[in-house]
């Protein structure tokens, strides 16, 4: 419990594969990488797409790498004009994160129904103590958002990679707890979920794609890091409401029920009145 | 050695001879709920949270509350010891009221409309955009006519923000919701006595004559009057006898519950007035001295309204009649209470006069324990103040009901239909005509989808309903717990004023009202050359607060703006007393009210300069200060005569009767037998339209069945939770039967607040969460614990527009239906309203008015009016 409260490192898991010794160069160019994703999946979520990010992510170049991650983009993305693009991106990030009816992208909401509760002040706690404050884009979003979070994972790979180059291994080490912390106490517990959510509710492909790639990688990273975290969001078994049954007779007497009918004959085994409760999950 | 037996009895004689000293042993324990009034802790530290003074605003009552917030958030509100009216209590919606802040559904940022209006798709854009295209339209509806320009409020609580906007721009199309809620009652009362409501002194009372009201429920004023309502029963052994249709929580409190026909409690009143009269119980002294008429006048014309007469329309039993009026005017004190049930009808203005009739004629007049006038306080508006438009506005002031002071609103998307006013730019605030009004989305939706009626829709709030859903911009307002606003409502009989403070940051982007206003006005006026920006020269909500209460005299001194911040309300009257419940003084008795406000004298300061007339009116400078009666100058009542106008002239002159009448309505005379009249009714725990996403509230009360009598559903062969067919003249609805002894057999009674299909997932129990659709969103954590699936049918479509021809206040309860077991294709839900047949309805309506060609009809004893052209060109009436 401690272990991942704190993330600390485990003993591995005996069924995940033993992790190779990796080498500074290539501790370094994997930071380098994950920074690139993280920046990637921030853009999309922390507001509307841009134009240069979008011209940017629709180069050949681009397309291709995020295919081959199995990113397969519809032509609404890959083949529409690109102010048609935006504009049609700029609609489609309201009505899914922004007007009512729709699921904002704020871990708050997402774990606990409502805006502004403690993963709101949690984070923002984590953001100051790590020296960071969340300026104003276009629009001022909550430190729980999952751009904002995304881009503070960003930040911490950044200053990883100053660390290997300046070889302050323990520095490394110090972020890299940080950053599995943050996705055990935050990303973990719902960015998994929550990417699924989108992929299935997206009206565009960006969105859809962008969902199957945060929940892909969510995995990825979770698993990379040996953390085992539940997914609060969404892959918490829900039980229909309707199809809940209660495996008791209600209509048996239960007071009494419990102790030997005193009328009974010795030896006589009483007739079992009371019946448990099973979690039919 | 050995101690003799002692017995308790020994001990207890220990106890007898030392009571002294027993009462100077130290009490460290406290109960809980006593000691921790006013303060909260963190249940986990233990460490103080920070309370913050504000005036609760999820519904109208203006309750005293308390916020406790922790890191910026509100975690918990409960009502506040200081507030003289609430005293330490807040009910159940208030207790709720942080689900507006942190709602995963509001709306943090400008949005802009980008597909066909209501289809749902909005572009979030930013304030500058935002501002720059409602200052662009506006420009565009100034150069045309300034009147083009709308704005139509539901809870306008800004303490006039509204009015200086309008009035900036030069528009007089200002409309609010009063003819939905109570202005029949306002109008009722208003030319009788001055104020529009009355304060029923129901903790000194003897006997309550309650006519419609559900004080206890829901009716203004809940939290407070119902405090004082159950302190006359426990303390005072008052007697309190309900007149209503349904069987209400009040009804049910009641020692007596009256089942009457509907729309008839005027009858019954006339009818008890006339008993009292009969039988010599009035107080001839006050009649005589303080009203336009003598007894022998008020004797003549109630001879008319016999119990027999009564009995018949009303269902009331004669010897009922005869024995509550001997009772009443024989308990001394009593008072009367009434909020909708008699002022919603085609009559509703005779019937609020018939009802306030009783107290006056019985002399139970601003007395303790009887029928008080309202207290309330005022504020200054900062300077310098925009002036009054140059043009009327039709909408505002409708011609056809020049006595409805409060407003026509639910007929104004006819009358825009008909293109009585041409509109450009309309702006809603904290309203939802198109779930509260009467036709609903058949009407008000309609009116809205059409973009040439209404080319440029603007809602200002924090959430989407039905509405805004159809808006063309929405500008995000501020829940109220985050907006600054004055307050003072005469909820009790000690005068208060007080704020509501921002007890937290705004959340996202969202301004508070009088801000984006002002935001505006600058976009529009950025160098002040339209000499429009002066008006809005201020920095922020709490600079707009320095400017209405750093000069009240009394606050002033106490320290303003600063004091209320940190009380939340002013004056302080004395210290809740935990065992009591009460407000107390220094010596632990209660703060007594003031009494008999219109029998304070003048003062000879007063007096100077006056001229007296030949009734005995005062007037200084051209304006009535007083009315002298038996050789002193009292300060009297504040109507235009200083008395009470038990014949208001007024009504005459647009061919109404001047004097206490009742009119039956005359399509309920022509019922069938297999016709009913449908009612709504509220629950303690919703408010008309914005209670119904606060999780808590929800869980409470989420559906609302059709409540109908079992004599009824017998011969319907309909029992409860079966599917019933309720059909109007405009509309028909689904939904379950709920079938009670507590309802009238001739009624069929819905509670409004349910059957969203806007406004959030709580109250639509709908969530988009897969590709083109929405559906019942089991995933999202908000509703993954929301154990129920009916979300209620909501009944205005099928509710017509009805119009009182004084006070202009829609008949609400005055439906004809038919009401069948569902048929085979009904589904659950089901609701349909007809645009042509509303419109046929609101033409029926305006027969009634003192222009149509009903009027006279309904009015015999007027014969001797001249007619509509007697008052042409008259200027319009009203309070």
């Amino acid at each position: 419990m401690l272990k991942t409260m704190f993330a600390l490192d485990e003993e591995p898991h005996p069924s995940a594969p033993p992790q190779p010794m990796q080498s500074p160069e290539q501790l370094r160019s994997e930071c380098v990488a994950r920074t690139g994703v993280y920046r990637l999946l921030s853009a999309a979520f922390i507001e509307e797409p841009g134009r240069e990010f979008l011209a940017a992510l629709r180069q050949p170049d681009a397309l291709a790498s995020l295919a081959e991650a199995g990113l397969a983009f519809d032509d609404d993305f890959a083949a529409s004009d690109l102010d048609a693009l935006v504009d049609r991106l700029s609609c489609e990030y309201t009505t899914l994160f922004a007007a009512s009816g729709g699921f904002p992208p704020v871990e708050s909401v997402r774990l606990t129904g409502r805006y502004k509760q403690e993963p709101h002040f949690q984070v923002g706690q984590i953001y100051a103590r790590c020296g960071f404050v969340l300026g104003r884009g276009r629009f001022e979003i909550f430190p729980d958002q999952l751009g904002a979070e995304l881009m503070f994972v960003a930040e911490l790979l950044e200053r990883s990679v100053q660390a290997l180059d300046a070889a302050e291994t323990a520095e490394f080490a110090r972020l890299e707890r940080e950053i599995k912390r943050f996705w055990t106490l935050h990303l973990g517990r719902w960015v998994r979920g929550y990417g699924r959510l989108l992929e299935r509710a997206a009206e565009h492909s960006f969105y859809r794609e962008m969902g199957r790639f945060l929940s892909g990688f969510a995995d990825e990273e979770i698993a990379a890091m040996r953390l085992r975290i539940e997914d609060l969001d969404q892959a918490r078994v829900v039980v229909p409401k309707r199809e809940i049954r209660v495996e008791f007779n209600p209509d048996e007497p239960v007071c009494n029920g419990c102790g030997p009918d005193p009328g009974a004959e010795a030896g006589t085994r009483p007739v079992a009145t009371v019946h448990p409760l099973h979690d039919l999950r | 050695m050995e101690f003799p037996k002692i017995t308790r009895r020994t001990f207890l004689k220990v106890s007898a001879g030392t009571t002294a000293a027993a009462a100077t042993a130290p009490r460290l324990l406290h109960a809980m709920e006593n000691e921790l009034g006013g303060k909260d802790f963190d249940p986990v530290n233990a460490a103080e949270r920070k309370a913050i003074p504000i005036n609760c605003h999820v519904c109208n009552i203006q309750d005293g509350a308390i916020a406790y917030v922790e890191n910026d958030r509100v975690v918990k509100l409960e009502g506040n010891p200081e507030h003289v009216s609430t005293r330490g209590r807040l009910c159940a919606k208030g207790n709720s009221g942080m689900w507006y802040s942190y709602d995963p559904d509001r709306i943090l940022y400008p949005l802009r409309r980008v597909g066909a209006r209501g289809e749902g798709k909005w572009k979030r854009i930013t304030w500058d955009e935002a501002l720059a295209e409602v200052a662009e339209k506006l420009d565009a509806a100034l150069k045309e006519d300034p009147n083009t320009i709308m704005m139509k409020y539901g809870r306008n609580r800004t303490g006039g923000t509204l009015d200086r906007f309008m009035q900036t721009l030069g528009s007089a199309t200002v409309v609010n919701h009063t003819s939905v809620c109570e202005s029949s009652k306002k109008v009722g009362m208003e030319p009788t006595w001055g104020p529009d409501i009355e304060t029923p002194d129901f903790a000194n009372a003897k006997y309550v004559l309650n006519f419609g009201s559900n004080v206890l429920e829901a009716a203004y004023f809940h939290n407070p009057l119902s405090q004082r309502v159950t302190e006359g029963r426990i303390d005072n052994q008052m007697k309190i006898v309900t007149f209503d249709v349904r069987l209400s929580n009040t009804a049910g409190f009641s020692d007596e519950w009256i089942p009457v026909f509907p729309a008839t409690d005027g009858a019954v009143a006339l009818a008890i007035g006339h008993v009292i009269l009969r039988e010599d119980l009035q107080d001839s002294d006050f009649i005589n001295t303080w009203t336009n008429v003598t007894v022998d006048e008020l004797k003549a014309h109630y001879a008319q309204y016999t119990p027999e007469w009564a009995s018949k329309i009303s269902g009331v039993p004669v010897e009922t009649i005869e024995r509550i009026a001997r009772e009443f005017a024989t308990t001394k004190p009593a008072t009367l209470f009434t909020y909708r049930g008699p002022a919603k009808h085609l009559y509703g203005s005779y019937n609020e006069k018939a009802c306030m009739m009783l107290p006056i004629m019985t002399g139970n007049v601003e007395k303790r324990g009887g029928y008080c006038l309202p207290r309330g306080m005022g504020w200054p508006q900062p300077e310098p103040q925009p002036g009054k438009p140059a043009k009327a506005s039709y909408l505002s002031r409708p011609p056809d009901y020049p006595l409805a002071a409060h407003k026509v609103s639910h007929l104004v998307p006819f009358w825009i239909a008909e293109g009585k006013q041409k509109i450009n730019v309309y702006f809603t605030y904290q309203d939802n005509a198109v779930y509260t009004n009467p036709g609903s989305t058949a009407v008000w939706g309609k009116l809205y989808k059409d973009e040439k009626l209404i080319p440029f829709l603007v809602s200002m709030s924090p959430f989407m309903g039905e509405e805004t859903a159809l808006a063309d911009l929405i500008l995000p307002d501020c829940p109220y717990l985050e907006r600054w606003e004055p307050e003072s409502m005469p909820n009790s009989l000690w005068p208060w004023l007080g704020i509501r403070q921002p007890v937290h940051k705004s959340l996202g982007e969202s301004r508070e009202n009088r801000v984006l206003l002002r935001d505006i006005i600058w976009k529009l006026d950025p160098d002040g050359s339209r000499g429009m920006k002066k008006f809005w020269d201020f920095k922020d909500g709490e600079d707009y607060m320095r400017h209405h209460f750093d000069n009240v005299p009394g606050l002033k001194e106490a320290g303003g703006l600063d004091f209320l911040k940190k009380h939340g309300v002013w004056p302080i009257y004395g210290k809740l007393d935990p065992r009591t419940g009460k407000v107390t003084d220094k010596t632990g008795r209660e703060i007594q009210a003031e009494y008999g406000l219109f029998r304070k004298e003048l003062s000879v300061a007063d007096m100077e300069g006056t001229v007296v007339d030949a009734h005995g009116l005062i007037n200084k400078n051209g304006k009535a200060i007083g009315i002298r009666r038996n050789g002193k100058n009292y300060v009297g009542f504040p109507t235009g005569n200083r008395l009470i106008n038990v014949r208001v002239d007024e009504w005459a002159e647009y061919g109404f009767n001047p004097m206490p009448t009742f009119k039956r309505i005359p399509w309920h005379e022509a019922m069938q037998d297999d016709e009913m009249i449908l009612s709504t009714f509220k629950l303690n725990v919703h408010k008309q339209s914005r209670t119904a996403a606060v999780k808590w509230l929800a869980e409470i009360a989420h559906s609302n069945p059709a409540w109908m009598n079992p004599e009824t559903a017998k011969k319907l062969g309909v029992k409860t939770g079966d599917l019933v067919r309720i059909e109007s003249a405009v509309g028909y609805l689904v939904t379950k039967a709920y079938v009670t002894e507590g309802i009238h057999p001739k009624v069929v009674s819905i509670p409004t607040g349910f059957g969203h299909w806007e406004y959030g997932r709580l109250a639509t129990l709908r969530l988009k969460d897969r590709k083109g659709d929405a559906s019942h969103g089991a995933d999202d954590p908000d509703l993954d614990n929301v154990w129920w699936d009916d979300k209620g049918v909501h009944p205005n479509n099928i509710i017509p527009v009805v119009a009182d021809p004084i006070g202009g206040s829609q008949g609400w309860f005055d439906t004809v239906v038919k009401v069948t077991k569902a048929g085979p294709n009904d589904k659950y839900g089901d609701t349909q309203g007809d645009w042509d047949k509303h419109v046929a309805a609101f033409k029926e309506t305006m027969r009634y008015a003192y222009t149509g060609d009903l009027h006279r009809k309904m009015h015999p004893e007027m014969a001797s009016w001249g007619g509509p052209e007697s008052v042409k060109g008259k200027a319009p009436g009203g309070h």
